[in-house]
């Protein structure tokens, strides 16, 4: 090439210590302790043994917001995992109830799942110019009907022969199995989401999913795929779910999508898409559910929970961009 | 000519929507003699006045390219101000009830429109939050007791006289009319109903065109949270109770009629007549089912899978119109 | 009492790196018709944005009839009687004819919107400017040309006295074109005073008074439209010869890498065959919507044409994505740089190898090390003027985005290269840049279809001419035979008609 100016550019990247700590993910660290404290100040019970205890109901929520972190990042949204949750549960506590096998019925709840996820992934990926929020609202409604019809005149299941399920409840000392189904789930997830390509492409097509078409990304399939595993993801979440409550409902998981958004947001993930992070997602997790665990114990009203939960979603949506307002205002 | 008349109204949304009403209502007339008599047609539009009248705020807020989930939340909050208001012997008047309840309601909804313009909140996610927290508030107020009837004094009377129409037509069905043809006018022929329009048509030539977006998105929530206000207030009074759960769920009603009635869920596109219509095949549907023999119980299947199907008919018809209009270039 | 309706003296408009107006001054004269002609990037776009207070200018005075003027926003604009007419319509797709003409100043009495005046005040509007289409139409069914006519009734409606047309010519067709002609004759006779822009000099000859150039965001010069020649203007625009600016290498042509025959996509484009050899540069040509971005498109998988065939170095290949297209070393540059061909948040390194992550990805982990040596390599190869490969990409000027884009496709394995528009929106520095290495491109034996609305920028660098005139091909040019008339004339009709 002729005349060039014999420019160099830098391939270093720039790092700093202060940079990590005033982070995101630093101030969630920062607020994971100071919730811990809070709880310990307001419930004498809350104490490692009896968390632990109620922990698992909660962390099958955490299977959801892996999933619907995802799905946030490609730009998009998921409102119908709830629903999908309580079809699964239900399918698998009728087919339990119907005497298939235990191992049978887990395979059952998860395809359920993914099927339920696959539907999704079809449809938004067939006709494109439908908007994800509008299909997951409207297969919300109808997976949580299916179930409806499946749970009859009564509206709810329980388990007649829970040996299986109980046995999905262990523990290995103090820790309950679904702690290191969460965490082998979790570093599956975190891992693909940063240093593969897969991971990447995610990032493009919530960042800009035209110039990701143009250099080649198979964009439809990839949210197919997206959708599924958010399906089958649920199906799981499903599975540990029966294990704690031995049953299920028409209500089984409402709210769950609320908890997964609100958890995913809180944890830095934008709702535009191509930005976030899954490790501060995780520890906004963590918050939530020690959160709910110590005004659980102090009896405080389920309903203040909700109110306070869904405070929480709103702030952790609307700071991060008045903070961006108020930098490019200085700038 | 015949054949420029039935282009018409095929070509028209209202005229296909008037046509399949219609049709439906010849339908289970066939099966239900007693359908079309005045009384039963009165009685349905009674016992649907409060989502045909929420329908009219979800077309302002769809128009305009948002969505709100929150509406069942917000009627629960002003029901459950106006039960404990009769129950404690604080107001007994009923037209400063209705009043306390569209401001209650207007409150909420000023909060949400907020949020949304200001906070730069995606509609779906800031609606979602203020579901659960208007809901929660509704429960807080209750206090774990409910307004029965007995406690509703003189109140609940409302729903069954015939005051406001003049002797003839009952209380509610006088302030649906009010409300459509109020609705009617502005949308028509007011300028602030073009710059609704033009908001979800083109946000960003509506800006640059010198229209206050946010202002315009801050009244459609607003509306559609003083609409939802009055229908608390109108729902305790056709229930004649008032409890923090009323109406759960049933704001997927009012989106699915408007999704039947043509409202397009991007923005810019939807009427009047279509909510109208729209939210009357919804009803008479409900009404059908089970004359066919179809369970109460499938009903939200069946409407998730309606609203599926619009959306996709629509996306459809567009893309072979689409088709079509290619066709036409001459190369 | 000022001659001039409206002024501008030493007006300056600075956006985040870059100056997109410098001082510039303008004038015009009351029912004057007045050109304003500029490469892309010159600073016409912002130029009329501050006239339609969009934008605030930074420093410089505006006066209208002789009094300072200051537009705090487009409402100001219009209230002085200020309209503009844009390239690409800003309307509303779902609402009428007649809503579209009157949205924001809607007919009204007692404020009740009178709809049936509104629509035979719109249709009246639209039999004025020979329109063949009706006030109630909706407005997402109408061409680019007719919601052009839209936008000029919307001007009209608000007995705007100054009128800014924004190449209102680039759509349309010859008749359309004298259609348009007739309308600014109307207006000017009514005392309505007009600015317009174009590339065209046959508009700047047949309607202009007087011709103002920008160039480089500064302010050249106002000549009398009868007393200046088109090699003037352009020197004046470009600032140096034509020779100088196009580096066009003597290339031995190798045999055939690229041939597409009889392709057709309903609507867009129909019959297009044509043959590209190792080493050439293939210009292709045509006024805006002829459909050759829409070729280029189909030909690299974007989207699906309905019929025709492609072959790569005489094997047939079948394409349904633009991954395909890659595979078979066919590389796209994008007309829309910033929409298609770049993630404006990312760093420069990781959009460049986002087309070949895989490439040196194992068991599809990333390899971030070789990724940034990559990136590195090529970004300098291109002469890109940035810090660090991890520089956002929107932090970069329109050249040195180009030159990303260019760099992106460097590192993938090509045999043909399709650029369409690449040096749209770049300042004179960096095309000068661009237009060597598509020289070089082309002495490594690639390829290279190029797709240029310049047309100095075709004569200068190609090979061969294809011209595309409504979805055909209705001309193929030597290098030596094309002049821009005869391109221009094949871009206007058919002869095969």
């Amino acid at each position: 090439m002729a005349e060039k100016s014999g420019r160099t550019i830098s391939a270093q990247a720039e790092q700093s210590w202060k940079k990590s700590l005033l982070s995101w993910e630093g101030m969630l660290v920062f607020l994971f302790f100071a919730v811990n404290l809070l709880c310990m100040i307001i419930s004498p019970s809350y104490k490692l043994t009896n968390v632990l205890r109620e922990m698992p109901k909660y962390l099958t929520e955490v299977f959801l917001l892996l999933p619907m972190a995802y799905i946030l990042i490609l730009g998009e949204i998921d409102l119908s995992v709830g629903a999908t949750v309580c079809l699964s549960a239900t399918t698998a506590c009728l087919a339990g109830n119907a005497g298939i096998p235990f191992p049978v019925v887990i395979l059952i709840g998860i395809l359920v799942g993914t099927a339920c996820g696959l539907f999704n992934g079809i449809a938004v990926s067939l006709f494109t110019e439908l908007p994800s929020m509008i299909v997951t609202l409207a297969t919300m409604i109808i997976f949580r009907g299916i179930a409806e019809i499946a749970l009859g005149s009564g509206g709810s299941v329980s388990l007649k022969h829970n040996e299986g399920f109980r046995a999905l409840a262990g523990k290995i000392g103090p820790i309950p199995y679904i702690f290191f189904a969460v965490l082998l789930a979790a570093i599956i997830f975190i891992f693909i989401l940063s240093r593969t390509s897969f991971g990447r492409k995610l990032y493009a097509i919530g960042s800009n999913r035209t110039t990701s078409f143009y250099s080649g990304i198979h964009v439809q399939k990839i949210r197919l795929v997206v959708y599924s595993v958010t399906g089958m993801m649920a199906g799981i979440s499903a599975m540990f779910l029966v294990s704690v409550l031995y049953g299920a409902n028409t209500t089984t998981g409402t709210g769950f999508e609320l908890d997964a958004i609100a958890m995913a947001v809180f944890g830095g993930i934008s709702t535009a898409g191509g930005k976030g992070k899954l490790t501060g997602a995780m520890i906004s997790a963590f918050i939530i559910i020690c959160l709910r665990i110590g005004l659980g114990q102090i009896n405080m009203n389920p309903q203040v929970i909700l109110v306070i939960l869904g405070t929480l979603l709103i702030l952790a949506v609307m700071i991060p961009e008045l903070l961006k307002n108020r930098k490019r205002k200085q700038a | 000519m015949e054949k420029k008349l039935l282009k018409k109204i095929t070509g028209s949304r209202e005229a296909s929507l008037f046509l399949v009403l219609v049709i439906l209502c010849m339908v289970i007339q066939i099966f239900s003699p007693s359908f079309l008599t005045a009384k039963s047609i009165l009685d349905m539009l009674k016992n649907n006045a409060v989502i045909m009248i929420m329908a009219l705020g979800m077309l302002c807020v769809l128009l305009v390219g948002g969505i709100d989930i929150s509406i069942t939340s917000t009627l629960a909050l002003s029901g459950m101000t106006v039960g404990m208001l009769l129950k404690y012997n604080i107001i007994h008047n009923t037209l400063l009830l209705f009043l306390i309840a569209i401001l209650v309601g207007a409150i909420c909804g000023a909060i949400i429109g907020f949020v949304v313009a200001r906070g730069k909140v995606l509609p779906i996610i800031a609606t979602m939050g203020f579901m659960y927290i208007y809901r929660g508030l509704a429960y807080l107020i209750a206090r774990s007791q409910w307004a029965s009837a007995e406690n509703l004094g003189g109140f609940k009377n409302f729903a069954l006289e015939k005051e406001l129409g003049l002797g003839i037509l009952n209380n509610v069905i006088v302030i649906v009319l009010v409300c459509y043809i109020i609705f009617f006018a502005v949308m028509k022929w007011t300028r602030i109903g073009r710059r609704i329009y033009a908001v979800g048509s083109n946000p960003e030539a509506a800006a640059v065109s010198g229209i206050n977006t946010k202002r315009i998105k801050l009244l459609v929530y607003t509306l559609m949270g003083m609409l939802a206000g009055l229908c608390g207030a109108l729902a305790v009074a056709v229930y004649s109770s008032a409890q923090p759960n009323m109406l759960y769920g049933k704001e997927m009603d009012v989106i699915a009629a408007c999704v039947i009635g043509g409202v397009s869920m991007s923005g810019g596109r939807g009427t009047v007549a279509g909510a109208l219509l729209g939210s009357l095949i919804l009803a008479v549907i409900a009404k059908a089912l089970p004359l066919v023999g179809i369970d109460s119980i499938v009903q939200n299947t069946v409407k998730g899978c309606i609203i599926l199907a619009v959306i996709i008919f629509n996306v459809v018809a567009q893309r072979m119109m689409q088709k079509e209009n290619l066709k036409g270039r001459e190369m | 009492m000022s001659e001039y309706v409206l002024e501008l003296k030493g007006v300056t408009k600075i956006f985040p790196g870059v100056k997109a107006l410098d001082q510039v001054h303008f004038s015009l004269k009351k029912g004057e018709v007045h050109a304003l002609m500029g490469e892309n990037g010159a600073g016409k776009s912002t130029f009329i944005k501050v006239i339609t207070g969009v934008h605030r200018a930074d420093e410089g005075e505006i006066f209208l009839d002789g009094n300072r003027a200051e537009f705090k926003g487009p409402k100001d604009a219009q209230a002085a009687g200020i309209a503009a007419v844009y390239q690409h319509p800003t309307s509303y797709p779902d609402l009428t004819v007649t809503e579209n003409i009157f949205m924001g100043h809607e007919i009204v009495n007692n404020r009740m919107i009178q709809w049936k005046r509104m629509t035979q005040e719109a249709d009246k509007l639209l039999m004025q400017l020979n329109a063949d289409f009706k006030a109630a139409d909706e407005m997402g069914t109408l061409s680019v040309a007719q919601q052009q006519m839209v936008e000029i009734a919307k001007a009209l409606s608000t007995q705007a006295r100054i009128i800014i047309l924004d190449e209102p010519t680039a759509a349309l067709t010859k008749n359309e074109s004298e259609d348009l002609y007739r309308i600014v004759d109307q207006l000017k006779a009514s005392g309505v005073s007009i600015i317009f822009i174009s590339h065209r000099f046959e508009d700047m000859y047949r309607l202009a008074d007087r011709v103002t150039v920008f160039r480089d965001s500064r302010y050249i010069g106002t000549y009398e439209s009868g007393g200046i020649t088109n090699g003037e203007l352009i020197k004046a625009m470009v600032g140096r010869e034509i020779k100088d600016l196009y580096p066009k290498p003597e290339v031995k042509t190798g045999p055939e890498v690229l041939k597409v025959e009889n392709m057709s996509r309903t609507g867009y484009f129909k019959d297009i065959s044509f043959t590209l050899h190792q080493g050439e540069i293939l210009g292709l040509t045509g006024l805006v919507g002829a459909g050759r971005t829409e070729v280029a498109e189909s030909i690299c998988g974007i989207t699906k044409p309905d019929s025709g065939n492609v072959y790569i170095e005489g094997k047939h290949i079948s394409i349904k994505h633009p991954a395909d297209a890659m595979r078979e070393g066919l590389v796209l540059l994008p007309e829309d740089r910033q929409r298609a061909g770049l993630i404006l948040t990312w760093g420069l390194g990781r959009n460049l190898t986002l087309p070949i992550m895989g490439k040196y990805a194992k068991c599809g982990i990333t390899n971030e090390k070789k990724e940034c040596e990559t990136a590195k390599q090529l970004l300098e190869e291109v002469d890109t003027k940035a810090v660090s490969i991890f520089d956002p990409a929107n932090s970069l000027s329109g050249g040195n985005q180009q030159k990303v884009v260019v760099a992106k496709a460097l590192s993938q394995e090509m045999k043909v290269v399709i650029m369409d528009e690449p040096t749209k929106g770049v300042d004179v520095g960096a095309k000068a840049e661009i237009y060597q290495i598509m020289g070089d491109l082309a002495k490594k034996g690639y390829g290279i279809l190029l797709i240029s609305s310049e047309m100095p920028e075709i004569l200068g660098m190609s090979d061969r001419i294809l011209v595309m005139c409504n979805g055909r091909l209705s001309g193929e040019l030597d290098r030596g035979e094309a002049t821009q008339e005869v391109i221009l004339q094949h871009a206007m009709e058919r002869s095969s008609q």
